[in-house]
């Protein structure tokens, strides 16, 4: 049987959720593959959303908006990129950002709704199955991506994205945007570290391990993980269990 | 909602554009009864044919679409769609009007915007003024899709049943049973009307007479800004994707004409105001479909007074590769491949020089919407020297006779916010006589 | 709010749209698989759900089988859900207990070679929708009390007009006033385009009637020094004369117009012979002016980098001035030089070619090879003649730019509202709504927000009063009950943040005097922007909250995760 990918589409109200329906009315064809949940704004769809898509198998996620600067909402739309290329730059971390796009779609434009779906569809259709869909799931792949899911939950992260606007933006009349660069250091540093703490506290929610064997199990250099151990520490996730000889055993808290 | 009483006073509002709607959505809001009136079958006007909007580029319907459906969905809010008023009588505070409703032969409430009737009539080939007459419609028509009343009608000049007693497919195809061929034209008496607002629009002066020194209808490759942005719309009939309608080339160059029988002894003597900065969003959004695409447009004064216009100039120029040139308009030829050649006279060096394109795009005059001079003799107000309604510049919505107010196009070619300003003061004018009675 | 014991009961009305759904994919089997849902008592199919028949099923489910939920899946939200909404609530289920599922316009329209999948897209858009239902929870339209009384910041001519309009409406107005008498710019000005009649005459006019509505308090000598609360609630306190008074008002409009550029340093102007055009309307006014030779220069001071503006009043206020100088003396001789004239529209082109017939002479010039003032003549290089023109002169007169006023960005901070790059107020939407702010109950008229010229600024007087009037028309505020919600049980989630409150585009989010996160609902629209950002999950976006919004995810992916 041919492989059919499973998309779900955020589509917000005012502007690709009249686009789509706009395709309808003009009858304008597009594959059958996705499924829609409606929002008020693309700034709504909170970054767990898209990760607990992806935890239960579904193939592909897209999320819409108005085009820049036509957000019924004046600035939803911006918001809604924030957070996306966080959960992107996630996702790069385990080579699983192609299955997630951002794209806009204006209420006049039905013909490039049918367009942009339809490339999405191809182009999940052409990456395959997810392997955290069917019977026999990634188990890793899961773990990394619950991991991403508690970090984009965390407020560290959260607050992160939530003030980036204000970091890196001055606001002027037409919402035009300057470059980020500088900012995405920061961010991809705060997120790579992110990823990591939560992956630890999971591998450490089901049992008693040392640096070396969440090293071995995480596929990381032992001195990453210790820092990022101190870190828990300090923060009061985790603590010592027992010491195995020489070698400390750490437990979550 | 908490309204003005029952018996309280309303007001007539004769088209249903931006301005009208305007007009409406505020009184409404207020608690004033209101009756929009429309001549058309959807509601709108010119800010539905656009594709974008001017410095934002917003597109044009997804900031209407909000604001059709709002209108057609108020408590407070009569829509009378085909209709036009036939007679007024009273006076401020206590008009009477006569509004004639054309039938539409199909159901409002009832028609599910399906396009079965439209798919199976076989009267073909009726122009369709929403995309600038560029494409064809059958006898069951819809303005286009997204109109408002989402509600198809029948053309009573090229139905075959009304007409001729034959057919009738609509009809038997119509799952609705939305097809009423028994609906008749009919006159709607309103009573204890407090005011009126005139908000008719424009319309385009697109008469081959006068511009075909332009070449417009000869060449075919000379069009009309309206036409134009229909083209590049995303709902228009070439999805956006702007080709030549000879050869179905894509163009690399493009000229916009300013001024077309504007600001001009052989057409009307004054300024259409909006026609520099909608050029520059035009030459912006094709620019969008082609990077490559080279623009030159030919003015006499570049008038962008409004705000954030002159940073959308510079924006055009440095990166939208438009080239403004002062100049005047000599005449148009075309070349073997039916590609215009523009001469003109370049007015920074006071040569005469040619330029050979691949589409001209038309900025065609702003004109009193046609049917005003009628309406003004059914309503008793003036106009002006250009058969604009005549206003004083200190009362700028009020016409000659009291009761009676009037905002944008219908009085001077002005752009969508300022309709939109003067649509909210005629709005509150119209309040105030039915408040402070 | 709900009773959340009660166990939902959902009804699903599958509709056929004639042949537009049922022609293509099964209407009934789909109302068959709809009942083996969970929570799903009541199923069936239509064959026009929006027809009267369509709708007497949905009332006559509701009775029949107790339903506290209903789902209508057939066209699309955006033009029937209001009509099913009004259905469920008039047969006593709250109307944020619908739901909708869009199977024609994004389901059968779209796919029509493809019944079978179609057919399956139909059925997972009904569990889905099934699933939020179970969660919806009902929801009340949030009212406040609105006091119906205006405040007008600033009493030129439209400041003046939007107060008289107001008042004329009934409303309790207060028009705040800096200066100590009404009027502005109007004050000083000498005639008035088009058409040249004093401009004291429409002062005294404006003046008269506003001083003759006694629901209209003038305020002058007076400036607005704090301003707290939300729309409908004011509360505004007001210098006057020394003297404190404190408003409470509904709604506020802001009038505060311009201020005039000083050209110090451009083309020699010393306030003497080269002058600015606001200084020869007070000589005209004076009756003192003397020169024959008269030159104007356009654009001083704008359309450059500084200023990159157009002030779109300045080239008629030239024409004006050269056509009353013409007057007094025929023999005088005024040119003007300019970039591009700006005259838009039918009287004030009509009034650009009656200077010309008049005699004014205009000449063009290029900002490259801008005029340069000397002592007696004027150089001007005309790139149409190519040559470089000398013109004598005994008077310069400079048009220069309105710039904003430097106090705005206070005025500003106060009201909540932005201002754009060269200090103008910044309306919420620049096309569709040109006298409101985003900040719910704030308005802006006139020069404050663009520079205009008079008719203008009367229109927009009159706009502002209209907008303001939509409020404080009614005694109370009433907003959908889908808003953004910091419930007791989530504040201990708070963390303090403010991320919300940065990220909300209508300040509808503040902290409190105990610092506490407090939601304004009446401001909020719903857009849950601060719901997705909110750093510890505290806010709730009600009718698309986490948790529903979560159940039709897993309802399409098949589990929880």
């Amino acid at each position: 049987m041919t492989f059919e990918p499973k998309i779900l589409g955020f589509l917000c109200n005012w502007c690709s959720y009249a686009g789509a329906d706009l395709a309808g009315v003009s009858r304008i064809q597009y594959p059958p593959n996705m499924r829609v949940i409606r929002v008020m704004c693309s700034g709504r769809v909170d970054p767990v959303f898209i990760f607990k898509a992806l935890l239960t198998g579904i193939d592909g996620v897209f999320v819409l908006g108005c085009h820049p600067g036509d957000c019924h909402y004046l600035e939803g739309n911006y918001e809604a990129e924030k957070k996306f290329i966080m959960v992107q730059k996630f996702l790069k971390i385990v080579d699983f950002d192609k299955r997630i796009r951002l794209d806009w779609v204006s209420a006049s434009e039905g013909a490039r709704f049918a367009q942009v779906v339809t490339e999405f569809i191809e182009s999940i259709r052409e990456q395959g199955p997810s392997p955290l869909s069917g019977e026999n799931i990634d188990q890793e792949l899961f773990n990394n991506l619950k991991a991403m899911e508690n970090s984009v939950s965390s407020d560290r992260i959260r607050a992160l994205v939530g003030r980036q606007r204000r970091i890196t933006e001055v606001e002027n009349e037409y919402g035009e945007k300057v470059p980020i660069d500088e900012y995405n250091a920061i961010f991809d540093g705060a997120i790579h570290d992110e990823f990591v703490r939560q992956r630890i506290l999971l591998s450490l929610s089901t049992k008693v391990l040392s640096v070396k064997d969440l090293a071995a199990e995480l596929k990381l250099d032992p001195s990453e993980i210790l820092e990022n151990m101190l870190t828990l520490k300090s923060r009061g996730d985790i603590d010592y269990q027992s010491i195995d000889g020489n070698t400390p055993l750490y437990m979550r808290i | 909602m908490k309204n003005l009483g029952e018996n309280s006073k309303s007001v007539v509002i004769i088209g249903a554009g931006i301005a009208g709607i305007q007009a409406a959505l505020d009184l409404g809001d207020m608690g004033i009864q209101v009756h929009l009136v429309e001549k058309q079958s959807c509601i709108g006007g010119r800010m539905a044919q656009l594709d974008k909007t001017f410095p934002t580029l917003d597109c044009s319907i997804c900031i209407l679409a909000p604001k059709l459906s709002e209108c057609y969905r108020h408590d407070n809010i009569t829509l009378h769609t085909l209709s036009e008023i036939q007679k007024i009588g009273g006076s401020v505070g206590n008009f009477s009007v006569d509004v004639l409703k054309h039938a539409r032969y199909v159901k409002e409430g009832v028609c599910t915007n399906c396009g079965d009737c439209g798919a199976i009539c076989p009267v073909r080939g009726i122009t369709n003024f929403f995309d600038a007459n560029l494409v064809t419609q059958a006898a069951a028509q819809i303005a286009f899709p997204a109109a408002v009343p989402a509600a198809y009608r029948i053309d009573p000049n090229k139905c075959l049943y009304l007409n001729y007693e034959i057919c009738g497919l609509c009809y038997q195809n119509c799952g609705a049973d939305a097809i009423d061929f028994t609906q008749k034209d009919s006159i709607l008496s309103l009573d204890n009307i407090g005011a009126i607002i005139v908000a008719t629009g424009l319309d385009l002066a697109e008469d081959i007479h006068t511009l075909n020194i332009y070449g417009y209808q000869k060449y075919d490759n000379v069009i009309t800004a309206m036409e134009l942005e229909r083209l590049i719309c995303a709902s228009g009939p070439q999805a956006g994707h702007l080709s030549r309608l000879t050869d179905g080339k894509h163009p690399k160059k493009i000229a916009y004409l300013q001024c077309i029988d504007s600001r001009s002894q052989k057409g009307q003597m004054y300024c259409s105001s909006v026609c520099c900065m909608y050029t520059t969003k035009e030459a912006m959004i094709a620019f969008e479909h082609d990077n490559e695409l080279e623009s030159y447009v030919f003015y006499i004064d570049m008038r962008a007074g409004g705000k954030g216009f002159q940073k959308f100039l510079q924006r055009g120029a440095k990166e939208y590769n438009i080239k403004y040139l002062k100049s005047k308009i000599s005449h148009i030829d075309v070349d073997k491949d039916d590609n215009p050649i523009i001469t003109y006279e370049d007015y920074e060096t006071s040569e005469i020089k040619q330029l050979t394109v691949d589409l001209v795009v038309l900025a065609t005059c702003i004109i009193p919407s046609r049917g005003i001079n009628k309406l003004a003799d059914v309503l008793g107000i003036d106009l002006d020297h250009y058969d604009y309604v005549k206003t004083n510049p200190f009362l700028p919505v009020e016409t000659s006779a009291e009761g009676i107010y009037t905002c944008g196009c219908a009085r001077e070619p002005m752009d969508i916010p300022r309709s939109v300003a003067e649509a909210s003061g005629a709005a509150a004018r119209a309040a105030e006589v039915i408040k402070g009675g | 709010m709900s009773d959340k014991e009660e166990e939902p009961r959902i009804g699903v009305f599958v509709c056929s749209c004639g042949s537009n759904i049922g022609g293509l994919i099964d209407v009934k089997a789909l109302a068959e698989y709809s009942k083996t849902l969970p929570n799903v008592v009541f199923t069936e199919d239509n064959l026009y759900t929006c027809s009267e028949t369509g709708l007497a099923q949905i009332k006559n489910g509701i009775k029949d089988h107790n339903l506290n939920r209903v789902i209508v899946a057939s066209c699309t939200p955006r033009t029937h859900e209001p009509l099913f909404r009004d259905c469920v609530k008039k047969e006593g289920v709250n109307e944020y207990l619908f739901n909708f599922v869009n199977i024609r316009d994004q389901n059968t329209w779209c796919h029509q070679k493809y019944p079978q999948e179609a057919f399956e897209k139909a059925k997972d858009l009904i569990r889905m929708g099934v699933a939020k239902a179970a969660k919806l929870e009902a929801l009340d339209n949030i009212i406040v009390d609105a006091t119906p009384t205006a405040l007008v910041i600033g009493g030129g001519v439209s400041g003046m007009t939007a107060a008289l309009s107001l008042a004329n409406q009934g409303f309790e107005t207060h028009l705040v006033e800096r200066e100590n008498e009404l009027g502005g710019r109007l004050k000083t000005l000498h005639k008035l385009f088009p058409n040249d009649q004093k401009a004291q005459l429409l002062l005294d006019n404006l003046k008269k009637n506003v001083g003759s509505k006694e629901n209209l308090k003038i305020h002058t000598s007076a400036q607005v020094k704090n301003i707290e609360g939300f729309v409908g609630n004011f509360e505004v306190s007001v210098e006057e004369n020394g003297n404190n008074i404190n408003l409470t008002i509904g709604v506020i409009l802001v009038a505060v117009g311009t201020s005039l550029f000083t050209p110090t340093g451009y083309f020699g102007y010393d306030g003497k012979i080269r002058i600015t055009q606001h200084e020869l309307e007070s000589k005209l006014n004076n009756n003192d002016v003397k020169a024959k030779d008269i030159v104007m220069i356009q654009c001083v001071g704008s359309r450059n980098d500084e200023r990159v503006y157009c002030s779109s009043v300045c080239c008629m206020t030239a024409l004006k001035n050269a056509l009353v100088l013409k007057e007094n003396n025929p023999k005088s001789n005024v040119s003007i030089l300019f970039r591009d004239l700006y005259t838009p529209g039918t009287h004030y082109e009509d009034y650009y070619r009656r200077a010309r017939e008049e005699g004014v002479v205009f000449i063009e010039y290029s900002p490259e090879k801008e005029p340069s003032v000397e002592e007696n003549q004027i150089k001007v290089y005309n790139q149409y003649l190519g040559e470089e023109l000398l013109i004598p002169y005994d008077l310069c007169v400079l048009s220069t730019p309105l710039v904003s006023n430097n106090d705005n960005k206070a005025l500003a901070q106060m009201i909540k509202v932005p201002l754009e790059e060269n200090g103008f107020f910044l309306e919420a939407h620049v096309k569709l709504r040109p006298m409101d702010f985003a900040t719910a109950g704030v308005f802006i008229c006139g020069s404050a927000k663009w520079p205009v010229d008079i008719t203008e600024s009367i229109s927009q007087g009159y706009a502002a009063a209209a907008r303001a009037s939509t409020i404080i028309s009614h005694d109370t505020i009433e907003v959908e009950g889908a808003t953004s919600f910091l419930p007791d049980y989530n504040k201990s989630l708070c963390t303090g943040c403010e991320v919300c409150i940065k990220v909300c585009p209508y300040n509808a989010i503040s902290k409190n005097e105990e610092d506490e996160i407090v939601i304004t609902q009446v401001l909020c629209k719903g857009c849950g922007v601060c719901g997705a950002t909110c750093t510890n999950h505290a806010i709730i976006i009600r009718h698309f909250t986490d948790q529903q919004i979560l159940s039709e995810i897993y309802a399409y992916g098949g589990k929880e995760v």
